[in-house]
Parts: C-alpha cells; structure tokens; sequence
C-alpha cells in the first residue's frame, strides 16, 4: 500500500471521527461523569471511618499482587462503556451509508478518489479498532481521576498507598482487555455489522426497520420454505453468551481470534460487506 | 450475469441474501448446528425453549378434544 493510499484512508477515518464524534468521544465522556458524579454521592453517604476502613482494606486486597492476574476485576466497570459501545455503534453503523446518501454528500465522495470498498472499510476499521480507542482513553481518565481521589483519601486517612498503587497498575492492565475484548467482540459480530451496513446503503427510508424487518422475515421464510431454523440457531448461538467474546485473561486472546466459529462469522459477514460495498453505487 | 445483479438495489440484495442464507444453511447442515437451550425456571410453570413442539402437540391435542366435546352436544 503507497502512501497516498494509507492518506486517503487516514483522511477516511478521521471524516468519520469528526462526523460522529457525539457517539465516539460524547457518549463514553457523558457515561464516565455520569459515574463519577454517582461514586462521588455514594462516598458522600458514607461515614469517614468506614471509608478509611474500606480504602485499607483495598489496599491490602491488591497489595504485592500481579496487576495482570488482578486486571478482570476492574472489566465490572467497563460494563456500562461496553453498552454504550454497543449501542452507538448499531446507531453509526445503521445511519452512516443511509446519511451519506440522505445528504447527497455520496456523490461529493464518488467524485473524489476514493473507491466504494475504501468508504465501507473505513467505516469498519472505524467501529472496531478506533472507536474502542477514545472509549479506553476515557475510561482511563476517568480511573486517573480516581486514583487521584483515591490517593488524596489514602493521605488523609494515613493508609499505606503501595496497594492502591498496585491497584492502579491492574486498572491500567484491565484497559488493554477492554479494547481486546471490544475488537474481538466487534469481530465476533461482524455479521451484525455487515447486515447493518448492507442496509444502511440499501434503505430509502428507515434503514434500521428494514435491516429488523428483512432478518425477521428471512427467519419465517427459511422455517417456511425448507423447514430449518439455521438462521435462527445461529444467531442465537453468537449472541446468547457473552464469554465468548469477551476476554478476562490474557492467555486467551490468541484462541479467542482465532477459532472456528469467529473466522466463520468473518467470512459470512465478509458477504453481507460485499453487498453493502455494491449497493452503495445506488446513489438515488 | 453481473449485469442481473446489479441491475437494481433489489436484484442486489436478493442475490446478497440467497449467498448469505446459502452459506449459513450449508454450515448449519454440516456441523449440525443447534439453537441453545433457554430455560426459564420458576415455581409456577415450566418453560424450556425446545419444547415448543410438545406445547404445540398439547395445545392441538385440547383443542381436538374441546371440538369433540362440543359436537357431543351436552353443552
């Protein structure tokens, strides 16, 4: 790949970051004051005394142990992140082909050098590799105002600050799962993301009713027709279980990429993305 | 062939989903691929995902016999 090609692509992404940054960077920030504000009340409820005793005996608990070991502890409170994630990601990815047409500005982009498969792979590597990024940043942020806060109370309270310093190492260890898991999850799901994509570029209106409409109806015609429930099953085997994509241990990160049901749903989201990046030559 | 395609965002989408259902369908019947058990376990009922078909038997077999008692005519 030359250099004007990883330009054009970085321009690509940095378009789709500034378009909707509400979703990448607004969304997560709104989620992380939202937790401060509701730790800082909850703290504020509790009696001083009792706050020194629970901030020593954390720092016992983490005291001389492996951050790395201890890193899963701190994945509980990026459940609310992983949410949100989820949900501004099937906004983006539901709107984001439709808009370009709604707003004609597709044609500005045909003209430019710029390919239909480039357009829809940018908006891929976007959901899987940088959104996660600004949604880690932001949680780290948020677990540096902590442990600001943290030390501060440590201080003041005469508490040994070793463990909340060991503590702070297994957050910081906890953020490298965070966005593994959020690429693995996003890879685990790419069938989702291909099938929202593929509507996005096809719907005239309401993309996210057809993309729900067509699934339920491709489900009722494959039971009608051949009396199978493939669809169905498989759907709910990738979606039922969230331990599948999630990852709380660094020693599983090779096999969670790399097995058969993942590299089997990349292929079959590989189709969906094909037609998406074929559908978007119907500008009208 | 590719002129057929791609004559519409209809034709485009079908095809799209013929390949997609095709491959999904073809896996399923080669690794034999089964939905996951949902139960739902409580003191009141039995629920369980994959006994859809006996609700279904059980459901046909008291509307048979509702039918029957009607026609008896001691309603």
């Amino acid at each position: 790949m030359d250099k004007f090609a990883i330009l054009q692509f970085y321009g690509l992404i940095k378009r789709e970051v500034l378009e909707h940054r509400n979703l990448f960077i607004g969304a997560p920030a709104v989620v992380a004051l939202l937790l401060l504000v509701a730790t800082t009340w909850a703290v504020t409820q509790v009696d001083e005394s009792q706050l020194a005793e629970g901030l020593r005996y954390v720092s016992v608990l983490f005291d001389g142990l492996s951050p790395f070991d201890m890193a899963p502890f701190f994945m509980l409170l990026a459940v609310p992140f992983y949410l949100t994630l989820y949900v501004c990601s099937v906004i983006y990815l539901i709107n984001t082909l439709y808009q370009d047409r709604k707003e004609m500005s597709v044609l500005f982009w045909q003209s430019m050098p710029v390919s239909n498969l480039q357009t829809v792979l940018s908006k891929i590597v976007t959901i899987v590799l940088v959104a996660p990024i600004f949604y880690v940043l932001i949680i780290f942020a948020m677990y540096l105002i902590a442990m600001v806060w943290l030390t501060i109370l440590g201080i003041s309270n005469d508490v040994d600050l070793v463990g909340i310093g060991y503590m702070f190492l297994a957050a910081i260890a906890s953020l490298v799962l965070i966005y593994i898991s959020a690429f693995v999850t996003s890879l685990w799901l790419l069938p989702s993301v291909g099938w929202l994509l593929l509507f996005s570029a096809f719907a005239k209106k309401t993309p996210l009713l057809w993309a729900g409409g067509v699934f339920i109806l491709v489900g009722f015609l494959e039971d009608f027709i051949f009396g199978t429930q493939f669809l169905a099953n498989w759907v709910a085997s990738r979606t039922s279980d969230p331990n599948q994509y999630l990852i709380f241990e660094f020693q599983s990160i090779f096999e969670r990429i790399f097995n058969y049901d993942t590299l089997f749903g990349i292929v079959v989201g590989g189709i969906l993305i094909v037609g998406a990046v074929f559908m978007r030559r119907f500008t009208d | 062939m590719k002129d057929l395609i791609l004559r519409s965002r209809y034709t485009l989408l079908v095809v799209t989903l013929i390949v997609y259902m095709g491959v999904l369908v073809a896996e399923g019947m080669i690794t034999g691929r089964e939905a996951r058990v949902i139960k739902f376990e409580n003191p009141y009922f039995d629920f369980s995902s994959t006994d859809f078909e006996g609700f279904r038997e059980r459901r046909n077999d008291d509307e048979d016999s509702r039918v029957s008692f009607e026609d008896s005519g001691d309603v």
